[in-house]
């Protein structure tokens, strides 16, 4: 963990459950406001990474799933990386109905400057959601 | 989270603050499925007090503006310029069956008209 703004790299792991979200965000807004981020690219942080995390909880197979959520700050980026520790199971067409997803995608997708996603091996998921600093005022220190 | 329950005249007006996220928006869904299975034509929901929504508290505006389309609107008072942001992404904006209010008094107009 470092403390220059240069190179920040921070981590948290929680229980990957709905009760783990505000954690997140806390989380997401000390890292976003120390990178001196505008109040409202803060709240889009929040809820993107809240998004992303809430989609790896609801694929969570099982209650000893994790969730670790990587903040790293370069001259030109701050990005949070979501991982599931857990092992994904299919989509199921029934729960996505009962809970009226799909609103998760296009809210990252709108509020991110970018936003990627890589299986690896093993199942796990990971969601990378990024603001570019050159394209957002930032607060003075 | 808690929601609490009054009426302007016989209109329920529900009243919740802090986060809504998929933790907590259970609630505030049991409180709107019950003023909708009421029959009522126009539920209103004071926002002032919300610092956050996420896809789970907007799923549950976006259902009840479904069921109520039909005969009447999901009025919201007083959202936050961030979640009143996160409303205009996701379409609620410009949905006939959904209504935002600065204040308790607007909303109060408008179920006059």
């Amino acid at each position: 963990m470092g403390t220059s703004h240069e190179n920040l790299e921070r981590v948290i792991t929680v229980k990957a459950e709905t009760a783990s979200l505000a954690v997140i965000r806390r989380f997401v807004e000390e890292v976003a406001t120390e990178a001196a981020l505008h109040v409202e690219r803060v709240f889009d942080l929040k809820v993107a990474v809240s998004e992303a995390s809430a989609n790896a909880v609801e694929h969570a197979s099982c209650n000893m799933a994790l969730l670790e959520v990587r903040a790293r700050l370069r001259p030109r980026r701050l990005t949070f990386i979501v991982t599931s520790t857990g092992r994904f199971r299919p989509p199921s067409p029934q729960r996505e109905i009962s809970n009226n997803r799909g609103l998760g995608m296009p809210l990252m997708v709108a509020l991110m400057d970018e936003v990627s996603f890589a299986r690896a091996p093993g199942g796990c998921t990971t969601v990378s959601l990024s603001v570019l600093l050159d394209q957002n005022a930032t607060v003075p220190a | 989270m808690d929601v609490t329950l009054s009426s302007i005249g016989e209109t329920p007006l529900l009243e919740t603050r802090g986060e809504i996220d998929h933790n907590t928006c259970g609630s505030i869904e049991t409180a709107l499925s019950d003023a909708l299975g009421d029959g009522h034509v126009v539920v209103l929901l004071d926002l002032r007090r919300v610092t956050y929504i996420d896809s789970g508290g907007l799923s549950v505006l976006l259902s009840g503006v479904r069921q109520l389309r039909e005969r009447g609107w999901l009025g919201v008072i007083g959202p936050n310029p961030n979640v009143r942001r996160l409303l205009e992404i996701v379409g609620l904006l410009v949905d006939p069956g959904f209504r935002v209010f600065a204040d308790r008094q607007a909303a109060e107009a408008a179920l006059t008209e």
